[in-house]
């Protein structure tokens, strides 16, 4: 395998990496909350994709269908929980730990629902184009339609973000709200209301990704545990508070744990995330893209 | 008011001859209920050990874990090493589990003991995550199979008279007690006040002569020592030490635990062991076609509700809302 084909590999789970950072980081960025609960959101709404696909027999409609429900998600979670838990919480001596369980205790929440409801055993979930490596010229390169389209809709959908954030109003009231909340109300903004929109925003980027890699890695509960995992890696990479930072960093995850993975072979590739996560950890905890102060807190 | 102290804050000594008491009424209660029961038992001290790394470590030093099931199979991998390749009695293995453990605890301590917050969650979570994965990938560790673990039967004479699950439950019971004796005499030493300090205000800590980053780094190795003997002892409850015994639901049921009985207190991980291993039990009996899915995910959902619950209505456990509740009332 050379090198090219490697680095190409890697592009497209690099891909979705960054939509999970993507969306740990909104939340985070709004809230300072790591949504733990993320792997669970994710699920969740690629479970609704599948039964839309399994009910309307349609891709398009199941990945909007999932989006939806990731967005629906995201909004509930926020209102209903997250609000109440961050205000009640964050007085006690607990104050560090206690929105990190909060969020673990929804993952469980979320985990046990969904075995409830569609069962633990692992299911396929169909994809639109072929998986099989495009031939350039003769040769099959590792990177599929499948692939192309991945990362064609994560480019989209990141262009999308990007247009909301940097050209509208509604963009500009999160990104204030977002680093300096206090300043926001007083001009007049609903920062609760914005919070809610990010969660939201977040849960969309989470359903999006649950549809993108569950052809991959097949729906269960606990599936996409990993995923967080992965993204949450890229999440520091970028510095946590960067978005641009963080799609970035899923895109370098991808692509080094590719080749890492090519060179070394499988079992490497979790230790070498891991690693990596720590060494940015102690070394850069303000992340490689993020210029701000370091956050350790 | 010597008297008065020492009736508040009981002795070492006195609180073995309590240890000692209350191991003679364990051994007095196995005699008297169902095999079954005395299963749950040493899985509730198997339990119990594991909630009391993580009231160590998160309680009293103030740093999360998400990933103390990573620290169990290091002990439960390394005492199952030494029975198998060489040849060590059981009885050393669990001294080799905890020596483990604590070692491992410590280097990851000195680079997460500089961790906080959702970045220390974080690093916990990915090595819980991680070290399952990579247990199956070192070919000695016996992959997916895993390595067994037997603890056989009792010694001698007794071999006959005692059952394997009571003779389980003895042990398991045993490494709990002295589990309990050594993390309460800990907190309540100048180790344990140093943890608080260091939790309550790490900069007030360092002005009064406290090192927070030793402190945390003693932390995470003390409970890592712990959580050696913690998966030992639930090793020994399933008889096999394999990856998928360690996965990421029991770092999060552990922790849930701890959190239910109050983790601001080793006298909550009783409650918390018991909550966690009670409430599965009640719907044992719905094992018809119809209520089996209800049966397998309706206690995580119950737990994890409770989680959240009691995150919101008593962050730092029962005990403190019930102190609260009392104390309205004289007001």
């Amino acid at each position: 395998m050379n090198l090219i084909n490697t680095l190409i590999a890697g592009v497209s789970i690099g891909a979705i990496y960054s939509l999970i950072a993507f969306a740990l980081i909104l939340v985070w960025r709004s809230t300072r909350v790591v949504n733990f609960a993320q792997a669970g959101q994710a699920a969740f709404s690629t479970y609704v994709g599948l039964s839309v696909e399994k009910a309307v027999g349609n891709y398009w409609l199941a990945l909007i269908a999932a989006i939806i429900a990731g967005v629906l998600v995201g909004a509930f979670v926020e209102v209903v929980i997250v609000r109440f838990i961050v205000k009640r919480a964050t007085s006690a001596a607990t104050a560090t730990v206690a929105p990190v369980i909060a969020m673990l205790g929804l993952l469980g929440i979320f985990q046990g629902l969904m075995g409830l409801i569609w069962g633990g055993d692992y299911q396929p979930y169909p994809t639109a184009f072929s998986r099989d490596g495009i031939s350039i010229a003769g040769n099959q390169i590792p990177f599929s339609r499948f692939d192309l389209f991945v990362l064609l809709t994560v480019v989209v959908a990141m262009s999308f973000a990007a247009v909301i954030f940097q050209r509208t109003s509604l963009g500009l009231s999160m990104r204030a709200a977002a680093f300096a909340p206090e300043v926001t109300r007083l001009a007049g903004i609903r920062v609760s209301r914005i919070r809610t929109l990010g969660w939201a925003f977040a849960g969309g980027a989470g359903g999006l990704a649950g549809v993108l890699v569950a052809p991959t890695t097949f729906i269960a509960p606990n599936s996409f545990d990993l995923l967080l995992v992965f993204g949450f890696t890229a999440a520091v990479i970028g510095g946590l508070d960067s978005l641009i930072g963080g799609v970035l960093g899923g895109l370098a995850l991808g692509i080094g744990l590719s080749v890492v993975t090519g060179y070394l072979g499988g079992s490497y590739t979790f230790m070498t995330a891991f690693v990596l996560l720590i060494i940015i950890l102690l070394v850069r905890p303000q992340g490689i893209l993020g210029a701000r102060g370091a956050r350790r807190a | 008011m010597l008297a008065v102290r020492s009736s508040h804050k009981p002795s070492a000594t006195k609180r073995i001859i309590l240890a000692i008491a209350v191991g003679a009424l364990l051994f007095v209660a196995s005699n008297l209920i169902d095999e079954y029961r005395i299963f749950q038992g040493a899985q509730v001290a198997a339990y119990l050990v594991g909630i009391i790394s993580i009231v160590l470590l998160t309680g009293y030093s103030g740093q999360i874990t998400l990933g103390q099931g990573a620290f169990m199979a290091v002990g439960a991998y390394s005492a199952s090493l030494v029975v198998q390749e060489f040849g060590l009695p059981i009885w050393a293995s669990f001294f080799v589990a905890v020596i483990a453990a604590a070692l491992f605890g410590a280097i990851i301590g000195i680079s997460a003991g500089r961790l906080s917050g959702p970045y220390l969650a974080g690093a916990t979570l990915a090595f819980a995550v991680g070290i399952p994965a990579l247990a199956n990938a070192i070919p000695i560790l016996g992959g997916e199979q895993g390595l067994s673990f037997d603890i056989g039967y009792a010694p001698g004479k007794y071999a006959d008279t005692v059952s394997p699950y009571k003779w389980l439950f003895w042990i398991c019971a045993l490494c709990a007690i002295i589990a309990i004796v050594i993390a309460v005499n800990l907190t309540s030493s100048g180790i344990g006040r140093q943890w608080r300090a260091v939790r309550a205000h790490e900069t007030a800590a360092a002005l009064s002569g406290i090192n927070p980053a030793r402190s945390k780094v003693l932390a995470f190795t003390v409970s890592s020592g712990f959580a050696g003997l913690a998966g030992v002892s639930f090793s020994a409850t399933v008889g096999l030490v394999a990856p998928s015994s360690f996965t990421l639901a029991l770092s999060f049921l552990l922790l849930t635990g701890s959190i239910l009985g109050g983790i601001s207190h080793i006298s909550g991980a009783l409650g918390g062991a018991l909550i966690i291993v009670i409430i599965p039990t009640i719907f044992e009996s719905w094992t018809e076609e119809a209520s089996l899915g209800v049966a397998t995910y309706l206690p995580g959902i119950i737990v994890s509700a409770l989680l959240l619950l009691s995150i919101a209505l008593a962050p730092e456990g029962p005990s403190e809302l019930l102190h609260k509740i009392r104390h309205r009332h004289r007001h």
